[in-house]
């Protein structure tokens, strides 16, 4: 727990920055906008629809969308103007979230303004007031309540989908949540979500109480409530100064399963505690967003695996051959083609598999994929969400000719039990994951040689590579330091035993001092 | 004095307004009557160019409006009608002073003028200068209602039904009320009715419409005397009609009220 809390100032203060930004930023837009529609009713339906639209994209893909979306922008920024746009982090978190509030303040700003009384837009104009004059003496207070509570709302959604603003790099409470999620700490789980269902509580009712003030004119209680609002987007704005304004630590990175946040931890813990380097955490992004951001210099190191590398970055065709020379093959290339560097080859593999319940294979007399393929019409599979769309899945298919009654994708967190409940039939596993074993799961021998070597390599970004050539050396000392059976005891300490993945990566590097 | 002359506002093919030529002399009040979509509102509405004439010339104090822009040209004409249209937001004080604030008066003068005009309407400004609208009656909003649109020295007044959504007794003693303040003051006024017996009770004179068209213009004298058509007979004799209803009532047996 103690370790928990110690992060919770940074994801607090991340999380309320990033939501009130996005508030702040949704209703300058979307204020000026609902009062230019009110004016112009036959514009309205049209674009108050686009924005319910945008509204009925979910969250989770609008968030990753604003990547590419940001990526693309910054090629044209960089040659028209000479500057970057930051693709990952805080850019495509506040993009996406800014859009989402727009809505309810856009609907309610409208509704407010047609909601008012026609007597008093007359008699406004019957008194002499210019159509500016109407606006601000007249039809924006008698609106302010409805445009208040559109704020309420978006305040709420705001707050909420900025949980998941986590796998685009933006830290936010939402990392207690994804982190946790993966490697089974409910706590950490239930602490982002209550924290963050605080945080929108305490918005809504600061808003509120500013409204409130102003119906009632009482100007104590609207300048507490402002005060409040103005304090704690202070608060937020200064501590993340701070920590920005600190010795730029070195960024770690990790995907979204239990063996990355490992060892993404025992990574820090090494150079920190033996290196005295500081770093600084970025977990739970997607693998394509991760490698963009290391070749960016967002992310400075992270492990990726020799296969994956092959397929998706190198565009890699045909047998990749064997371990040893994929991985020179991998080092050489992104060397040369990417800037990045290879540290450290770790010792261990991680290659998909996949796996059943030892003791139904066993009946079904299933010990190779081959076998599998022909049981396949009989049988449901399970995935995780890259699975089914990744080359190795083409290349599975196009050998096999695996023909599933069912595939469906769920989080690999729900994989490993539906399997050993018997809710699916075979799962795409991870050959590292200690719930193979711990569940009495087995894997199926890839007996055409498909599926390629997934070496674990330990990956450093051009510009950490070339300021500090030191840590590079450094991170190189743990070259076949893990091996495969090492590895899978420290996952199922963190997936069965409920220890922290930092606990079991610190307990692992005090057994190599 | 308002001059119209040769007035006519037009809705595509539809004619709400047309031809019409009239003038209230100063300090006349002169009424409008007629049915519903007789143009009367319209009329009104073009004289402080809440709605814009489509042809004909419109002038106050022999100034044409058309060169005045709109919001400057309603701060010098005081207008009052049925809905009233208070501010709910602002006090009792703010809504009689929104005319001489836009006008930029400063603040002792524009609470001097409020108190003064709150006591015109038989309200005492101690007790209803810091209400909101939501607080009065029907017949004390409309009193608001007017000392608003008299509160900045207007050249004229346009009233559009003010006392249309009253009731009866109320709308009474608010007409004879008017009638008193509109003596003192002297103020130049256009009044919208279909009431005929507001009309006689209030006009000096009255113009009636039909369809646009002025049908015919007199004092009440003159119209119940001698009507210009059949039509016009008819709407003037509705109060003696009335009255005579109300006689034939009286006299009825007594039997049936036991």
């Amino acid at each position: 727990m103690k370790e928990l809390w110690a992060r919770f100032p940074e994801y607090l203060s991340a999380h309320l920055e990033l939501s009130l930004a996005a508030l702040a930023i949704a209703a300058a837009v979307a204020v000026p906008l609902g009062v230019w529609l009110g004016r112009r009713p036959r514009a309205a339906p049209a674009l108050l629809a686009l924005a319910g639209a945008l509204q009925t994209i979910p969250s989770l893909a609008l968030l990753a969308f604003m990547v590419p979306a940001l990526a693309a922008l910054g090629l044209v920024t960089s040659r028209l103007f000479g500057f970057e746009v930051r693709a990952i982090g805080y850019g495509p978190a506040l993009a996406a979230l800014t859009l989402y509030g727009v809505l309810p303040i856009l609907q309610n700003t409208v509704a407010g303004l047609r909601g008012v009384d026609p007597a008093c837009r007359e008699a406004a104009r019957g008194v002499g007031m210019t159509p500016r004059q109407q606006l601000w003496r007249v039809e924006i207070p008698l609106a302010l309540p409805v445009m208040v509570a559109g704020l309420r709302t978006a305040a709420v959604w705001v707050v909420g989908t900025a949980t998941l603003s986590t796998p685009v790099g933006a830290a936010s409470l939402g990392n207690y949540i994804f982190s946790g999620l993966q490697t089974r700490n409910y706590a950490a789980v239930s602490l982002g979500c209550v924290s963050a269902a605080g945080l929108a509580f305490v918005l809504d009712r600061a808003i509120g109480l500013v409204e409130r003030g102003v119906r009632e004119r009482r100007r104590a209680l609207t300048a507490t409530a402002a005060g409040l609002l103005v304090a704690l987007g202070v608060t937020a704005a200064l501590a993340n100064v701070r920590s920005a304004e600190a010795a730029r630590p070195i960024v770690i990175g990790a995907k979204t399963f239990t063996e990355q946040y490992i060892l993404s931890d025992l990574l820090a813990d090494f150079l920190e505690r033996d290196a005295g380097l500081p770093t600084r955490p970025l977990q739970s992004l997607g693998s394509t967003v991760l490698f963009d951001a290391l070749r960016s210099g967002e992310v400075d190191v992270y492990v990726d695996y020799t296969g994956t590398l092959w397929a998706n970055v190198l565009k890699g065709r045909g047998a990749p051959g064997t371990r040893a020379a994929l991985l020179d093959e991998v080092r050489r290339r992104l060397q040369a083609e990417q800037g990045v560097t290879v540290a450290a080859a770790l010792g261990f593999e991680n290659t998909y598999a996949l796996a059943m319940r030892a003791d139904r294979a066993r009946s079904l007399g299933i010990a190779t994929l081959s076998d599998l393929a022909a049981h396949a019409p009989e049988l449901e599979i399970g995935a995780d969400y890259e699975f089914l769309a990744r080359p190795e899945w083409q290349a599975l298919v196009g050998t096999y000719g695996f023909a599933f009654r069912r595939a469906s994708s769920m989080d690999p967190s729900l994989m490993y039990q539906a399997v050993a409940d018997g809710q699916v039939d075979v799962i795409s596993a991870f050959s590292t994951d200690g719930r193979l074993a711990a569940l009495g799961l087995t894997a199926l021998r890839d007996d055409r040689g498909v599926i390629p070597p997934y070496d674990a390599v330990v990956l450093v970004g051009p510009r950490l590579a070339r300021e500090r050539p030191d840590v590079v050396r450094k991170l190189g000392g743990l070259e076949g330091r893990i091996d495969a059976e090492t590895m899978r005891e420290l996952n199922r300490d963190v997936d069965q035993e409920g220890r922290t993945p930092a606990e079991v990566a610190r307990a692992w590097l005090d057994t190599l001092r | 004095m308002i001059e119209l002359e040769r007035v006519s506002k037009r809705y595509g093919d539809v004619v709400a307004v047309d031809d019409l030529s009239l003038r209230v002399a100063d300090g006349e009040l002169l009424v409008l009557l007629g049915g519903s979509g007789c143009g009367k509102t319209t009329t009104l509405k073009m004289v402080n160019r809440l709605i814009e004439p489509s042809g004909g010339r419109i002038a106050i104090g022999g100034r044409d409006t058309s060169g005045v822009p709109g919001p400057e040209l309603r701060r010098r004409i005081g207008y009052c009608f049925q809905q009233v249209g208070l501010f709910p937001h602002l006090s009792v004080a703010d809504n009689v002073g929104v005319t001489p604030q836009l006008l930029g008066w400063d603040a002792a003068r524009v609470r001097a003028r409020v108190d003064e005009l709150l006591e015109l309407v038989d309200l005492p400004p101690d007790r209803y200068r810091d209400r909101v609208p939501a607080a009065l009656s029907g017949g004390q909003q409309q009193r608001v209602g007017l000392a608003r649109a008299l509160a900045a020295n207007p050249e004229v007044l346009l009233m559009d039904e003010p006392f249309g959504a009253l009731d009866p007794l109320t709308r009474d003693l608010l007409q004879e009320r008017f009638q008193e303040i509109r003596h003192r003051l002297g103020i130049t006024t256009l009044f919208v009715t279909h009431d005929v017996a507001e009309a006689l009770r209030l006009g000096d004179r009255i113009a009636v419409l039909d369809v646009g068209r002025l049908v015919q213009l007199g004092t009440p004298r003159e119209l119940l005397l001698a009507p210009a058509s059949e039509a016009v007979a008819r709407l003037m004799d509705t109060p003696r009609r009335q009255a005579e209803q109300l006689e034939a009532l009286l006299r009825a047996p007594a039997a049936e009220a036991d």
